[in-house]
C-alpha cells in the first residue's frame, strides 16, 4: 500500500490526503499514518511547523513556521500537514 | 519493587508482563492503575532511557510489569526502540500488552504489526474508546480481534473502564490459556522469495535468543543493529551472499512497511466505521466543485473577476470622489497659499507632493476593498484551494512542484517569494524559480492595473484586468514549461498538503489584515513613493521653461522612439521607468505629469491616450522589470549574473508582449 502511495506522490504536484485515501481505497487517517511512516523512513520531509521547518538549509529553524521570515506571506504557514519528497524518494525512481 | 522477603528465584517465576505502546496512548495511566505504589523507576542498563517496573496481584498470582519506552516502531533508529525490542527478545515476557489509541487507530497499530513478529504473545489494549466514541468512530473489538488474530480488550483507562478485563486476559495468557494465533503482516510476493532465501542463508548462524525469521526480516529492512550482529556471526562467504541480496533490494524497507500498512488497512476496513460529521461533510461537498480539475479553474477565474468587479464598482467612484473633492482642492489651496511666496515651492507641494504621493493615497478605497476580499478568501479557507487548483493547472505543463510555493507567495509580494525559493534544494532549480518569480503579478502591480484599467476602459475595466492577469499567468506558464523542459528534464517533486476546513470568516481577523496591509501601503507612499514623486516633479519643472522643455522630457524623448513601437509617448515611458523604485510610482509620475489639469488624472488619461496604448501600457506594466526591492533580493539569492539575466529577460518579454498587444489592438480598431 505504501508503495502505491509513493508512486502517487512521485507523479508530482500538490496532493490532498482525502484524494490519496480515495485512490488507495483506504481512510485518510491511514494515509496520514503512512505519511508519518514515510517521514520516519526518510522519504518525506515536513515543510510545516515541525523541527526543521521548510527543510531548506538556510531557512532551517527550530520554531518552524513561527520562526520563519516568510510565514506572513506563505500559503502553507500554520498548516499542520505539508510534506515534500526527499531525494531518497525521488532517487528510487531511477 | 514489592519483592522484599522473597527470593529472587520466586520473583523470577512470577509471570512477566511487558507494557508496550506509542507515546501518548495512556501507558502511564494503565501502569499506575495496575501497580499503584508498587513501582520502581530506574534506567535501562547502559542507556539513559527510563525503566519503570512494578508488580500487581490478581487471584493470588503476583505479576511483574515492565513499562517499555513509548515507541512508534521497533527499528534500530532510537535507543528507546532498541530497548523495547531487546527486552522482548531477551527476557521473553509471558505476555506483551500493546496499548493502542482507538481514536488514532491507524497510527497506533503500526507498533502492533511489529510486535506480532516477535515470539511473545500479544494482547491489544484498545484504549481511549471514550474519545473515539466522542469523535463518532465506531470500533468493533470482536472484528478487530478476528482480523488481527490477537486478543483485543476495549478500555478507557482514564475512566478505569476495561482494566479488570485486561488483567483477566493477562491472567489467561500467563496460565497458558491464551491460544495465540496472530495473522502476521505479509510481505509482497517478489520480496517474500527474497526473505525466504535470506532466512535459509542465516538461520543456522543466528545467535540465541534471536528468532531467525525476525532477524531475516530486519536484515531485509536494512536494520543497522541486526546487520552488524549478523556480519559478526556469519562466515565471510555466507555474509557476502546475504550482502549481495540485500544490496539488490535496497528498497525492501518500503516493501516490508507496505505489508504492515496493508495489514492495518484490512483491520480498519473490518472493524471501524466513521460517520461523516457536519463540517467535514460541508467542506467535502464544497470542494467537489472548488477543487474540480475544470470546475475549480472556472470558479477561480470567476472569483478573480468578481474581486475586480467589486473593487471597481465600489472603489473607483470613491477614488474619483477623493481625487475631485480632496486632492484637487488641496492642491489648489496649496497653490493659492504658496504662490505669493514662491512659485517654485507652490509647484513642489501642489504637483510634486500632493499630485504625486498624495494622489497615491486616493487609492486607499480600492486597496481596502481588494485587501478585504483577499482577506475573506484567505480566512474562509479558499486561498489554499486556489493554490491547489493552480498547481493542478500548472502541473500537466511540468512545472516543478516545489517551485509552486514561492511562485504562489509572489502574488502577495515578489520579495518574500524570491527569498522563498530557498525551500528548493537543487541550486539550478532554485535559480530558475527565482528568475520566474517576478513574472507573478504582485499586489503593487495589481494596484497599478486596478487604477489604470477603469481610467482607460471604464465599464470594461473588469474584463480588461481579468485579461491582463490571465496574460501574465500565461507568460508565466509558458516560461515555466520551457524552463522545466530544459532544466528539470521531467523531474518532479510532490507536495502534500491538507486543505483546511471551510469556516465562516472572522471580521476581526480580516479587519486586522486589512489594517496592517493598508498601513504598510501608506508607509510606502510616505517613504518610497514621495521622494521619487518629488524628484520626478523637480526634473519635470527644471530648468524652468515648462514640462515640455524640462530635463525629464529630454530624457523621455530620447527613449521615446522605443516607446513609439508600442504606442507609448515620453510620459508613459518615464512612468514605466519610475516604477522600478516602486510599482505605484507609475501612477504617481503620471499624476505629476498629467494630473493637475481639469477632471482628474483618470479622465485626462482617457482623453490623452487611445485604448490600444492603454492596453499595451497595462501589459508592459505587469511584465516589466520588477521593483528595486525584488531586484535586490534576486541579487542576494541568485547573484549578479542571475539578476542581470532576469532584468534582460523581463525587458525583452514585456516589450515584445506590449508591442504585440498594441498592434493587435490597433488592428482590432482600438487605435
Amino acid at each position: 500500500m505504501i508503495e502505491r502511495l509513493l508512486d502517487l506522490l512521485r507523479a508530482g504536484g500538490v496532493r490532498r490526503i482525502a484524494d490519496l485515501a480515495r485512490e488507495l481505497e483506504t481512510t485518510p487517517a491511514l494515509v496520514e499514518a503512512m505519511l508519518d511512516g514515510l517521514e520516519r523512513m526518510g522519504y518525506l520531509r515536513r515543510m510545516d511547523g515541525s523541527e526543521h521547518g521548510c527543510g531548506g538549509a538556510e531557512t532551517k529553524n527550530r520554531e518552524g513556521c513561527a520562526g520563519c521570515a516568510l510565514a506572513g506571506a506563505c500559503a502553507v504557514a500554520g498548516s499542520e500537514r505539508v510534506w515534500s519528497l526527499t531525494e531518497k524518494a525521488t532517487g528510487h525512481m531511477r | 519493587m514489592n519483592e522484599q522477603g522473597r527470593g529472587s528465584q520466586s520473583a523470577d517465576r512470577n509471570p512477566l508482563v511487558a507494557l508496550a505502546g506509542q507515546p501518548n496512548v495512556g501507558k502511564s495511566t494503565v501502569f499506575n492503575l495496575l501497580t499503584g505504589l508498587n513501582q520502581h523507576v530506574g534506567n535501562w542498563p547502559g542507556k539513559t532511557v527510563e525503566r519503570k517496573e512494578g508488580t500487581f496481584t490478581c487471584d493470588g498470582t503476583t505479576y511483574r510489569l515492565v513499562d517499555l519506552p513509548g515507541t512508534y516502531s521497533l527499528t534500530a533508529n532510537s535507543p528507546e526502540e532498541l530497548v523495547a525490542r531487546e527486552f522482548i527478545i531477551r527476557e521473553r515476557p509471558d505476555v506483551v500488552v500493546a496499548l493502542v489509541d482507538a481514536a488514532i487507530l491507524e497510527r497506533s497499530l503500526y507498533l502492533v504489526a511489529e510486535l506480532v513478529a516477535l515470539p511473545a504473545p500479544v494482547i491489544v489494549g484498545l484504549n481511549m474508546m471514550d474519545v473515539a466514541q466522542q469523535e463518532g468512530m465506531q470500533i468493533d473489538p470482536q472484528k478487530l480481534e478476528a482480523t488481527l488474530g490477537v486478543r483485543v480488550v476495549p478500555m478507557s483507562a482514564s475512566h478505569n473502564v476495561g482494566v479488570r478485563e485486561l488483567v483477566e486476559a493477562i491472567g489467561q495468557a500467563a496460565r497458558g490459556d491464551y491460544i495465540y494465533t496472530p495473522k502476521r503482516p505479509e510481505i509482497r510476493a517478489d520480496h517474500a522469495e527474497v526473505l525466504a532465501e535470506i532466512t535459509r542463508l542465516v538461520t543456522e548462524w543466528v545467535p540465541q535468543p534471536y528468532p531467525p525469521d525476525w532477524v531475516a526480516l530486519k536484515l531485509l529492512e536494512g536494520d543497522e543493529e541486526i546487520t552488524r550482529l549478523m556480519q559478526a556471526h556469519l562466515p565471510a562467504e555466507r555474509w557476502e551472499a546475504v550482502h549481495d541480496i540485500l544490496k539488490a533490494h535496497e528498497d525492501a524497507l518500503v516493501a516490508v512497511a507496505s505489508g504492515r500498512y496493508e495489514w492495518i488497512g484490512q483491520a480498519i476496513r473490518a472493524a471501524v466505521t466513521r460517520p461523516r460529521t457536519g463540517q467535514i461533510g460541508l467542506t467535502e461537498r464544497l470542494d467537489r466543485w472548488a477543487t474540480h480539475p475544470l470546475g475549480g479553474l472556472v470558479i477561480l477565474a470567476a472569483i478573480l473577476g468578481l474581486t475586480f468587479w467589486l473593487t471597481y464598482t465600489v472603489g473607483t467612484p470613491a477614488l474619483n470622489l477623493l481625487d475631485t473633492y480632496v486632492i484637487h482642492p488641496l492642491a489648489d489651496l496649496a497653490r493659492t497659499v504658496l504662490e505669493p511666496f514662491s512659485p517654485w515651492l507652490a509647484g513642489l507641494v501642489a504637483d510634486g507632493v500632493i499630485g504625486g504621493a498624495g494622489f497615491i493615497l486616493t487609492f486607499l478605497p480600492i486597496l481596502v476593498i481588494f485587501f478585504a476580499v483577499m482577506g475573506v478568501l484567505e480566512d474562509v479557507g479558499y486561498m489554499a484551494r486556489a493554490a491547489y487548483v493552480m498547481d493542478r493547472f500548472m502541473h500537466p505543463m511540468g512545472l516543478h512542484g516545489k517551485s509552486f510555493l514561492p511562485l504562489f507567495l509572489g502574488f502577495g509580494c515578489n520579495v518574500p517569494a524570491v527569498l522563498g525559493t530557498r525551500v528548493i534544494e537543487s541550486r539550478r532549480a532554485r535559480l530558475l524559480t527565482a528568475l520566474l518569480v517576478p513574472l507573478v503579478p504582485c499586489t503593487a502591480r495589481m494596484t497599478v492595473v486596478a487604477f489604470l484599467a477603469p481610467a482607460f476602459f471604464g465599464p470594461a475595466a473588469t474584463l480588461v484586468s481579468w485579461g491582463v492577469v490571465l496574460l501574465a499567468l500565461s507568460v508565466l506558464a509558458v516560461s515555466g514549461v520551457l524552463i522545466s523542459k530544459i532544466v528539470f528534464r521531467g523531474e518532479r517533486a510532490a507536495f502534500i498538503m491538507e486543505l483546511p476546513l471551510y469556516h465562516l470568516p472572522n471580521p476581526r481577523t480580516i479587519g486586522l489584515l486589512v489594517w496592517q496591509r493598508t498601513l504598510e501601503f501608506v508607509r510606502k507612499a510616505g517613504t518610497v513613493i514621495l521622494p521619487v514623486s518629488v524628484v520626478v516633479w523637480a526634473l519635470s519643472a527644471l530648468p524652468g521653461g515648462g514640462v515640455e522643455s524640462s530635463y525629464l522630457a529630454t530624457v523621455g524623448r530620447w527613449l521615446e522612439p522605443a516607446g513609439r513601437l508600442l504606442g507609448l509617448d515620453w510620459r508613459l515611458v518615464v512612468a514605466l521607468l519610475t516604477s522600478f523604485v516602486a510599482k505605484e510610482n507609475s501612477i504617481a509620475t503620471l499624476g505629476v505629469l498629467l494630473g493637475t489639469g481639469e477632471g482628474g488624472l483618470a479622465q485626462r488619461l482617457a482623453a490623452t491616450y487611445p485604448a490600444a496604448t492603454g492596453l499595451a501600457f497595462l501589459a508592459v506594466q505587469v511584465l516589466f522589470i520588477p521593483c528595486v526591492a525584488t531586484v535586490a533580493a534576486m541579487r542576494q539569492e541568485v547573484g549578479w549574473r542571475g539578476m542581470l539575466f532576469n532584468l534582460g529577460l523581463q525587458t525583452a518579454v514585456s516589450l515584445a508582449v506590449g508591442m504585440t498587444v498594441y498592434w493587435l489592438a490597433r488592428l482590432g480598431g482600438l487605435g
